[in-house]
């Protein structure tokens, strides 16, 4: 078992500081679910530097088309894909592409001017206000109905140990970025510390019920009640913690292999690990909007298990000439792509707990990038490709858009969880409205 | 008799002699008391009850107290009966009044009708609290808290942090630093780029929230207490936020490392850094010089699970009492620490990680953590119970160690500290000195010395308690306990800030509680110790705030300045602002909250809680009225008389200090009454005039010495002092003379005397149990 938890992740694990919750109120999952609503949920992954788009956007508009190679993981939900082309982050001001495609991605915001220097722009700090999935969780945790035990989760893998424009796409607001938790172990404490320290506790009762039998034996009358009283409150938590827990989350705690480094080698460990512990999240219904972050903006993944091993960012900055520089990056696109595959596979075979259908169909999978294109920088044309149900889109199908700002299609997700807002980050680039994607 | 300095109490005894031998015969005192009986049992029995313990429904107090008997009968003349006070007066009064205070009401006859015993208790929450920061800590390294009053910084000319680089290195008292656009030094740095470090540690003063903040236009990044990230991490500079907040649990006593890093980057313009704090009931500040050192310091573990408050009904924390909230309280720690701790271990024992392979290093660490839990070593059935079990039941290593983690810290042998040994022993001893003087766990150095049976024997007992009482958990134990005595958490009307005071802000408020504590600080902690100091100096702790407003010559700061103060006037922390401001309200004095501190911890005289609900009458009733006539006036009635007649003349004398302790000759164009008066417990009348005569009596009686060591006794071991004997306080009182009212020997005396008195208590218990 590794540990890793820090001092302030522990406070905000056990929750908003206050260390005071009784051990044996178990977890709060099930307790707020509300089973007559559907459970509506979003996953937002990223990846970074950008497709390579010959090989990624299908050629074809509407809902005959042909799945390009970097998609070719999604064959099997087809008719639950929906591609957005055509979408384009507009958002100026200060930070190089790389930084405004991450911070402006999910917040639709400019970033404030600050002290970061990109590779050629101005300098820039914090993105200038929340974003979206934070928008919809918000919407979520105030209604008792739609409310969840975390209300997000936010996942990483392989994220540099660094807190930058580059490495951050979740806001909480304005200069309030949320970091990524991309250690499994750490997310598994997160989600089932308590249940562990249930199993450390039971383990303990019986010898110190023996200790306290004997020590009994060593004072004198008088001063035998403090004991007595102590020995029965260790009784009352030996029968508690025998209890089927009422409140227990009424699945098995995944079971992580153990002693995985977080290093670049196991990334696709990891990958499946996190995405594993997502599923299951959802199954428990701890949250009903997640993100994960593969690295970060500018990431350099070594993907050596595809026999590349030339860092990701640097290769994306090769010219389309390069062949085998194209190769490689489609290559390395294509992996993530089976990584949200993967994801979507898993929400698929699980039935939606207590619900007809699979958990996908209440699921919008949504798989976007910082970048169109990694060599020319463009913020057109970025990445969002989505899978599932639920939102009430169209899907199978394959759009071609004109140059629409991307934070219309931030109008269109909060309408679909029925939260109707007239503009999301700059209002600038909400001029028409939600994208009509039904 | 027993309140009286020495000579006085030799004229006393003659006295009696005297007396005793003009009324010829002790048969008129049985014929006094059987008289004060039949009274009793006819008039005052239906509310009070036989023996004085009160009657549900009518009178459910118990007839405790310490007046004199003449004072008692003089109240019961004019008040008692309830309804018809004319049935029981003169002689009569005289009588149930001597048979009153010589049956129950006395504390001599409470000790004799039910003498106090020594509680077995569980830790406090200080104790617990200190006791896991110190156990966590006897496996890291330590350091002591530098004098430097700073923090040492180091000013680069570019970001590497190397010798050559380094272009100034100094102490700075305060961080509080606009260099502009030129920077910290135009000529020699020049560099687009550089890092300035702020390094040292941070004494918290008390136990509670610390928010920490930075301010600068630039990166900064600041560690306490070694947390890991940063506790600000402000690598990104983004829109025009300067400030950065982060709190942060602390406990008292102990010096943190602290460490602020600011870098320029090419694209900042001008350069900052502000480091300040809002301690716990404090106002945001600089951090203050003297709250700073250069010397770097170990993390400690602190435990932040929230805990029920200890009982405090008989003046001091105990733990006399368990309850599920407290036990839930102790898992939930428990947990805590164990996940806190874990991650620590391998540094701590110098492996790379905890698994399989390093299993006897592992047990060897949780045997060690349990010794000094426990307080001693372990038998082969407890390492069998508490380590060799857990490795043999658990599936692996890491939750071996866990487990066995978990079960010391729920141990009742962990929590219950007075489970000792039936001898008392060198163990328990060593124990009884950590508790005694720091709430805390017994340190390496003092179970090795118990390990060698050097503590009883006492070749080595005076040299630990010694060096105990210098160690900084001892001056912190110190402080608390003046805390208490001198009524801080009493102190509810200090903000004054309105129209008439502007000046008095939260600030100066802030600095006036700091110069108090140094001042205490300064006088306990001197070679001579001496408890009459407190009430006579003549000088203050000042800071540029409070020499400005107490009109004292300008102190240039940041550093307090000890400067003179009114010396015609002041009398130490009788005279104090910050204490004479406590006790008084928004806009006028408070003779009575005065009068009842100096009658309880000055004098430690008992008193109820007020037997009628009165409103204090507002002072604009009649702007004619001094604020003495106004509340003599307010506890006119009888029922007010028993405490008030103690409390308001000794309160008066300080009317010379307004409600935010300035000195006045006149309130409301007239001349100050400043005087008062003091009846002893045995009936003496003592007549002052001001602050400067009520500290000549308090530095010179008997009763406020006695005062003074019951309540550093009971706070210091947080059991009755009555529990010791009836001349355990006797024997500390002569020795405090002796010794020139020296108070840390006094604590060293208090520490050593309870414990040998304890072991030679237990022993005589053994031997009665084996006849």
């Amino acid at each position: 078992m590794k540990y890793t938890m820090q001092r302030r992740e522990f406070l905000k694990n056990a929750g908003l500081g206050a260390l005071s919750i009784p051990f044996l109120a178990g977890l709060p999952s099930l307790g707020y679910a509300n089973t007559t609503t559907r459970k509506q949920r979003m996953v937002v992954i990223f990846s970074p530097n950008g497709v390579v788009p010959q090989n990624f956007w299908p050629d074809e508009e509407g809902e005959q088309f042909a799945l390009k190679s970097i998609m070719e993981p999604f064959a099997p939900y087809k008719d639950k894909l929906l591609t957005l082309h055509g979408i384009c982050d507009k958002i100026q001001g200060d930070g190089d592409s790389h930084m405004r495609g991450m911070g402006c991605l999910l917040t639709g915001s400019e970033l404030f001017p600050g002290n970061i220097q990109g590779g050629s722009h101005t300098p820039a700090g914090w993105s200038s206000g929340l974003s979206i999935d934070q928008e919809i969780k918000n919407v979520l945790q105030q209604n008792p109905a739609t409310q969840t035990r975390f209300g997000s989760l936010e996942f990483g893998v392989m994220v540099p140990e660094r807190a930058d424009t580059w490495t951050r796409m979740v806001y909480a607001g304005a200069n309030k970025p949320i970091a990524p938790i991309d250690d499994p172990y750490q997310m598994l404490s997160k989600l089932y510390g308590k249940m562990k320290d249930r199993e450390s506790l039971k383990s303990i009762m019986d010898p110190l019920q023996n200790d306290l039998a004997k020590l009994r034996l060593m004072v004198s009358a008088e001063d035998r009640h403090l004991l007595d009283e102590q020995a029965s409150f260790v009784r009352d938590m030996e029968r508690e913690l025998q209890q089927e827990n009422p409140a227990d989350v009424g699945h098995a705690v995944p079971k992580l292999e153990l002693g995985v480094k977080e290093v670049n080698d196991n990334m696709p460990k990891i990958s499946k690990m996190q995405i594993d512990l997502l599923v299951n999240s959802f199954r428990a219904d701890f949250a009903r909007i997640a993100t994960l972050q593969f690295t970060n903006s500018v990431g350099q993944a070594k993907m050596s298990w595809l026999g590349i091993d030339e860092g990701h960012h640097g290769l994306s900055h090769e010219p389309d000439s390069n062949t085998d520089a194209v190769e490689k990056l489609t290559k390395i696109n294509t992996w993530y792509a089976e990584q949200v595959a993967y994801l979507v596979k898993q929400l698929a075979e699980t039935p939606e707990p207590g619900a007809s259908g699979s958990m996908l169909d209440n699921t919008m999978v949504i798989w976007t990038n910082e970048l169109g294109k990694g060599n020319s920088h463009t913020l057109n044309d970025i990445p969002f490709v989505m899978i599932g149900g639920g939102m009430g889109y169209k899907m199978g199908r394959s759009l071609k858009l004109n140059k629409v700002a991307h934070n219309r299609l931030h109008l269109s997700l909060t309408q679909s969880f029925g939260h109707d807002l007239k503009t999301f980050g700059n209002p600038d680039y909400c001029g028409d409205g939600p994208l009509a994607l039904s | 008799m027993r309140f009286v300095p020495n000579k006085l109490r030799f004229l006393f005894a003659l006295a009696l002699l005297i007396l005793f031998f003009t009324f010829s015969d002790s048969a008129n005192a049985e014929d006094q008391l059987e008289k004060g009986r039949k009274i009793y049992q006819s008039q005052c029995v239906d509310c009070h009850g036989d023996k004085g313990q009160g009657v549900e429904s009518v009178y459910p107090s118990p007839l405790i107290g310490d007046l004199a008997v003449r004072e008692l009968s003089a109240y019961i003349s004019k008040a008692m009966p309830e309804g018809e006070p004319e049935t029981c007066v003169a002689a009569d009064a005289d009588a149930v009044a001597a048979y009153i205070h010589q049956e129950f009401y006395s504390i001599v006859a409470r000790v004799r009708n039910q003498p106090p015993s020594v509680d077995f208790s569980r830790l406090t929450v200080r104790q617990y609290r200190n006791s896991v920061a110190d156990l966590v800590n006897s496996f890291r390294w330590s350091n002591n808290f530098g004098n430097e009053q700073g923090l040492k910084a180091r000013y680069y000319k570019s970001n590497r942090q190397n010798k050559e680089n380094l272009v100034i290195e100094r102490i700075d008292p305060v961080v509080n630093f606009d260099f502009g656009e030129a920077g910290p030094d135009p000529e020699n740095i020049t560099e687009p780029e550089y890092a300035m470090i702020w390094e040292g540690s941070v004494l918290a003063a008390e136990t509670g929230l610390y928010e920490f903040i930075v301010d600068s236009e630039n990166q900064c990044y600041l560690r306490v207490n070694g947390v890991d990230p940063p506790l600000i991490n402000i690598r990104v500079k983004s829109g025009d936020q300067t400030e950065y907040r982060e709190e942060l649990f602390l406990l008292e006593g102990r010096a943190y490392g602290i460490r602020l890093e600011v870098r320029k980057s090419k694209t900042d313009k001008a350069v900052s850094a502000h480091l300040k704090w809002k301690p716990p009931h404090g106002t945001e500040q600089y951090i203050p010089p003297h709250c700073l050192s250069a010397s770097p310091m170990p993390s400690w573990l602190i435990v932040e699970t929230d805990f029920p408050p200890d009982d405090k009904s008989v003046g001091y924390e105990r733990g006399v009492q368990v309850s599920q909230d407290w036990f839930d309280a102790v898992t939930t720690a428990a947990v805590e620490v164990t996940d806190k701790l874990m991650p620590e271990i391998p540094g701590m024992i110098k492996i790379p990680e905890i698994n399989d392979e390093h299993k006897e290093k592992l047990k060897q660490f949780c045997t060690d953590f349990a010794t000094r839990a426990f307080r001693r070593p372990l038998s082969d059935e407890l390492k069998q119970l508490y380590i060799e079990r857990q490795f043999a039941e658990s599936p692996s290593s890491a939750v071996a160690v866990k487990r066995s983690l978990l079960l010391i810290l729920k141990s009742p042998r962990f929590l219950f500290p007075y489970l000792g040994n039936e001898q008392l022993d060198d163990y328990d001893l060593a124990a009884w000195m950590a508790l005694t003087l720091w709430d805390s766990v017994p340190d390496p150095k003092l179970l090795e010395a118990a390990e060698k049976h050097q503590l009883i024997e006492k070749d080595r007992f005076t040299w630990q308690v010694d060096r105990m009482v210098k160690d900084p958990r001892a001056k912190a134990k110190v402080r608390q306990f003046f805390r208490g005595w001198l009524y801080f958490d009493h102190f509810s009307e200090l903000s004054k800030a309105d129209d008439e005071h502007p000046e008095f802000d939260a600030e100066l408020v802030s600095d006036l509680k700091d110069s108090l504590e140094l001042f205490i600080d300064d006088i306990f902690w001197s070679d001579d110790s001496d408890y009459r100091k407190l009430l006579q100096a003549e000088s203050i702790y000042a800071s540029p705030e409070i020499a400005k407003f107490y009109g004292l010559p300008e102190v240039k700061g940041p550093t307090f300045e000890k400067v003179a103060f009114e010396p015609e006037n002041r009398a130490g922390i009788l005279t104090h602002p910050y204490l004479l401001a406590g006790l008084a309200y928004e806009n006028t004095t408070s003779p009575i909250h005065r009068g009842v501190f100096l009658s309880r911890s000055l004098l430690g005289r008992f008193l109820k809680p007020p037997p009628i609900a009165v409103t204090p009458t507002p002072p604009d009733l009649d702007p004619t009225m001094t604020t003495r006539e106004r509340i003599a006036l307010q506890t006119k009635p009888i029922a007010c008389s028993s405490c008030h007649g103690l409390i308001n003349h000794l309160g008066f004398t300080l009317e010379n200090f307004d409600e935010v302790g300035r000195y006045r000759k006149q309130e409301r164009n007239r001349d100050i009454d400043a005087s008062g008066y003091y009846i002893s417990r045995e009936g003496e009348q003592y007549r002052f005039q001001g602050a400067e005569e009520l500290s000549q009596f308090l530095t010179k009686s008997d009763e406020a010495h006695r005062a003074f060591i019951e309540q550093f006794f009971q706070y210091l071991i947080k059991q009755p002092i009555q529990a010791f004997g009836p001349e355990m306080i006797n024997e500390l009182d002569q020795d405090f003379a002796n010794n020139q009212y020296n108070m840390q020997k006094l604590m060293l005396n208090i520490a050593t005397k309870s414990a040998l008195r304890q072991r030679s208590m237990k022993q005589q218990l053994v031997e009665q149990t084996h006849k």
